[in-house]
């Protein structure tokens, strides 16, 4: 009993995308489906509150689940994540004709499989959970069926993300023969038995490291991403874009961590350098994007650089785990709400806004262009928002931990991308819309939250601190000893 | 009378925070321009009002900081908020809301045609970020403040600002954030060495009493990032691209700002943050930068003269008014410390006024080009006699502020005696500088005021009452900074001694 009383939130996740699939199946009505968001937000919610009402603690199902402050972020996180996409979805989803009810669904079950991640203490835990949360996210990008590029999106994605999982299947076996077990506690002690440099700890290692790497789009592991963001349905990217990211740092904070702990040596500068590239390889190619979708999907690959940093500087202890969740949680927020600001755009027929089709749009959408440039001005890192607090407080662990090339790449790479970011706003604000593009109206719910969520991006810049403490909590599990 | 006390005693966190509230009514009358106008006008005026009676309580004679306000802000990174002001920033604080008055001041006058409520909303927004770099006291606001300047002066120069306004106002960003991000890396690495986990801080004042916890090595390499950032913002020679071209196309009032204050953050970083903490890494560092000031000094007048376009004559002289700045503060001694800040002030007042004829005569005739003017002395009097006393005062006629701050600053040069030349070096090359402005500043004067009338210019009016109203402060200011300086050096110089002390104790107690 207390085993079920410890998944409770996963439970009401998984009870609210059904019931959002039974009453839609029962009750197919437009009125009817006008409620499923709110549905959807109901349950994660009450998904979110029902730790508060029966707490639970410690390990359950045998060893193969805990639940600590880890999970306990990164459930906020993802529950965070998921409300947000549900709120921002239908405007786009009524104008595209995709299917609401499905979209909802598979919102949440795939929040259920990050959420599974964030509880795991087992590679068998850890490996259902990457592919709950992945195989939905599949079913998102190509949600909108007779679109080629969504298709297109759809089946690279799928195609390289099983390649991925099977990879990554590989180098859990791998440790299972170097441990005999799949507790990560059990793969640890092993592991540092083996010792440093031992070529089966390091063909592991290489498998892990290229497996987890797809899932957060590390370069040179990224080729999928662009293609996938782009042509997948706007609000499925905004989700697709943030939530499988966090979850993908969740196991690899995992993996790397505890069962890796032991050798942090061997991949630390490894990933060091990973993280460097990445940073640089995404916001190179952002520069010379003109479509908006396509530069903030490189835009994103860029971020899982410097979030691969503070995983790279792990050894400096809490801070580094507290920043890379922070960062988690607060890019989550910020690039789900620049995706969303795209939908306010009804642009049927075309891959994503180019940076044409944002002229003047401060002139014809005034909250959304407002909203949309405080999200922009959160990817760059100016204060006082959440997204330079994340950049500060990652650049600290890894300064700490002796990669200060790899602080100044940050600060270089923070610098190149405002040029990205700028040029957006130069074009909402700065040059005039086409002749004859009107006014935006409606979608009333999304402008309004959109901005809501802005605002609340500066407001917890300005006041950090319960996020940054429970994120130092939330680091605990995760510091090698 | 409890009440009257509480706010003296938050009055700096009571200026941060007008601005804001400010803001508030704009957004509502966004598009309403009459109200906007009245509330960025009132609110720039109250801010004054508050700056004013902060100067009014600043106990003068004192080195330390005044009027505090510090509370813990992040607990878990022990980072507070600390503002407080001394005889180095009051006055810079005053500077900042008396121009962004005349700025919104004259703005409201017709300058700004299109979303006026756009324009007030940046400009409070800028006022934020402008008071709170002078005011603040911990590495992180500071840096928060210094950064939180750079969107509304991004969006002022590329909505409101000339044809090439976008080029002008993206190379404005990112020269200036690259700067202050390599910055925020030497910030974050100062956090870390300010003591082991749980004690680190970023408060300046407890920073700054043990600067030993900062190897030399470190210092080098602190003080470079510090001194880039504010070399960028400045700006120092070779960083001072970006300037000519902000200026240019920025609106008159942003061009106010950006010269009158902006370009001052730099300065005054230099000598607040860069100087005291990293005393060493400045002695290593000092040859390259006395060597850069003097350049700019001469190379920013030199270019200056065969400068065609008005705005881009006064950007170059800001250069090599910086130039001054840079080396009044690195010749180490109390003379060129104080010339420096009266020269940031000076210039503040005088550059912001020349931006402003500038602004006022390009409205008329809607040239800037020195060669398509002439003859305007005969048809504006009053103009001529504003213009004419702001030329004399850039150019450093003694009697007006410029010469006040440009002499200070080279009788520091000349008394200079460190490595590895003498101030009998630096003292001289500089003078060129002062003799060089006279030529660009009197030449230019000619050219655009004497001579004969132009047809198209024959029926254009004089300063209106909002001009007139706008320019007389700056005028009475010129006037007094010149003939009674010493009010001014009173409540400097003890706070420039104590950080002077700080960087040479430092230096002393290696060796």
């Amino acid at each position: 009993m207390t085993d079920l009383v410890a998944i409770l939130p996963e439970t009401i996740v998984t009870a609210a995308a059904v019931v959002v699939l039974a009453v839609a199946a029962i009750w197919g009505d437009a009125r009817v489906r006008a409620w499923l968001p709110w549905l959807t937000l109901l349950g994660l919610i009450a998904a979110l509150a029902s730790p508060i009402a029966y707490p639970a603690s410690g390990l359950f199902f045998g060893g193969f689940a805990v639940v600590d402050q880890f999970t306990a972020f990164f459930r906020l996180t993802f529950i965070v994540l998921a409300a947000f996409t549900a709120v921002i979805a239908p405007p786009y989803l009524r104008r595209e004709g995709v299917p609401e009810a499905e979209f909802y669904a598979t919102v949440l079950f795939s929040t259920v499989g990050a959420m599974t991640i964030a509880l795991a203490t087992d590679l068998i835990t850890l490996f259902v959970g990457i592919e709950l949360m992945s195989i939905p996210v599949y079913v998102l990008a190509g949600l909108q069926r007779r679109d080629r590029y969504a298709n297109e999106a759809a089946l690279k994605y799928f195609l390289l993300g099983a390649f991925s999982s099977a990879i990554l299947v590989y180098g859990f076996a791998w440790l299972f023969g170097i441990a005999g077990s799949t507790d990560l506690v059990h793969v640890s002690a092993a592991v540092a038995k083996a010792g440093l440099g031992s070529p089966e700890v390091v063909v592991a290692l290489a498998l892990v490291t290229a497996g987890l790497g797809f899932k957060a789009a590390v370069v040179p592991f990224h080729q999928w991403t662009p293609d996938a963001y782009d042509g997948a349905p706007t609000p499925s990217t905004a989700f697709m874009s943030v939530a499988p990211k966090a979850a993908a740092f969740a196991a690899i904070l995992r993996v790397m961590a505890t069962a890796l702990g032991p050798v942090q040596l061997d991949w630390a500068l490894v990933f060091a350098v990973l993280a460097v590239v990445t940073m640089t390889g995404g916001n190179v190619v952002a520069l010379v994007q003109t479509n908006v979708k396509r530069m903030l999907a490189y835009s994103s690959i860029a971020h899982t650089g410097y979030i691969l940093a503070g995983v790279a500087a792990l050894a400096a202890g809490t801070s580094a785990g507290a920043a890379v969740l922070f960062y988690l949680f607060a890019y989550g927020i910020m690039n789900l709400g620049a995706f969303a600001s795209l939908t306010l755009l009804d642009l049927e027929g075309t891959r994503g806004a180019t940076l044409d089709e944002l002229n003047g749009l401060w002139s014809r959408h005034s909250s959304g262009a407002l909203a949309f440039t405080i999200f922009l001005v959160n990817l760059t890192g100016i204060p006082p928002t959440i997204g330079f607090l994340g950049k500060f407080l990652m650049i600290q662990p890894v300064l700490d931990a002796g990669f200060g090339w790899v602080a100044v790449a940050i600060a270089l790479n923070a610098a190149l991308a405002a040029f990205y970011y700028l040029r957006v706003v130069v074009h909402m604000f700065m040059y005039d819309p086409e002749a004859g593009a009107p006014r935006i109206e409606g979608a009333r719910i999304l402008s309004v939250s959109l901005v809501v969520v802005a605002v609340i991006t500066i407001l917890l810049g300005v006041l950090p601190d319960p996020v940054y403490a429970f994120a130092l909590r939330g680091a605990e599990p995760v510091v090698i000893r | 009378m409890i009440l009257e006390r509480q706010i003296l005693d938050h009055a700096l966190t009571l200026l941060i925070v007008i601005p804001l509230v400010g803001l508030v009514p704009l957004l509502f009358f966004m598009r309403d321009e009459r109200a906007a106008k009245q509330v960025a006008i009132v609110t720039t005026f109250v801010e004054l009002v508050v700056s004013l009676v902060v100067l009014g309580q600043f106990r003068i004679g004192e080195a330390g900081f005044q009027m505090t306000d510090s509370v813990m802000w992040l607990p878990s990174l022990g980072i507070r908020y600390e503002v407080g002001v001394d005889g180095i920033s009051v006055l810079l604080v005053v500077l900042t809301t008396l121009l962004t008055f005349i700025s919104v001041l004259y703005s409201s006058g017709g300058a700004i045609k299109t979303r006026v409520g756009e324009f007030m909303a940046a400009f409070l927004l800028l006022e934020v970020g402008m008071v709170g770099v002078f005011v603040a006291l911990d590495l992180f606001l500071f840096y928060v403040f210094f950064e939180l300047m750079l969107v509304p002066m991004y969006l002022i120069i590329g909505i409101w600002g000339g044809t090439r306004r976008i080029y002008a106002t993206l190379k404005f960003v990112l020269f200036t954030l690259a700067g202050s991000l390599i910055m925020l890396v030497a910030i974050v690495a100062v956090y870390l060495a300010s003591g082991d986990a749980g004690s680190r801080t970023l408060s300046f004042a407890d920073l700054v009493n043990d600067t030993s916890r900062f190897p030399p090595d470190f210092q080098f390499w602190a003080f470079f990032a510090f001194a880039l950032a504010f070399a960028i913002k400045l700006p120092m020679v070779p960083f001072h691209t970006w300037l000519p071209d902000a200026h240019v196309e920025a609106p008159t009032a942003g061009s106010i700002i950006l010269a009158g204050i902006l370009l001052k953050a730099g300065g005054y970083g230099l000598i607040r943050f860069a100087l005291p903490l990293f005393p060493l890494g400045a002695q290593a560092w000092l040859p390259l930068i006395l060597l850069l000031s003097v350049v700019a000094i001469i190379y920013g007048a030199a270019v200056s003269t065969v400068q065609k376009d008005l705005k881009k004559l006064v950007a170059y002289s800001s250069v090599a008014h910086m130039g001054f700045v840079t080396l009044g503060i690195f010749v180490l001694n109390v003379q060129g410390g104080v010339g420096a800040i009266l020269q940031m002030l000076n210039h503040g007042v005088v550059t912001g006024a020349l931006f402003l004829f500038v602004g006022i005569q390009y409205e008329r005739t809607h040239r800037r080009l020195i060669a398509d003017l002439g003859g305007l002395a005969n048809k504006w009097p009053l103009y001529t006699t504003f213009f004419g006393i702001f030329v004399l005062a850039s150019l450093g006629l003694p009697g007006l502020n410029g010469f006040v701050g440009e002499f200070l600053v080279l009788v520091g040069a000349f008394k200079f005696d460190g490595q590895p030349v003498s101030g009998l070096v630096w003292g001289p090359l500089a003078a060129i500088g002062v003799i060089l402005a006279a030529v660009y500043l009197l030449w230019m004067f000619q050219r655009v005021m004497y001579g004969p009338v132009r047809e198209a210019y024959k029926d254009l009016p004089d300063l209106s009452p909002v001009e007139v109203a706008s320019a007389l402060p700056l005028l009475v200011l010129t006037i007094a900074l010149g003939v009674f300086p010493q009010p001014f050096i009173r409540i400097i110089e003890p706070s420039l001694e104590r950080m002077l002390a700080f960087a040479s104790a430092a230096a002393v107690a290696v060796k």
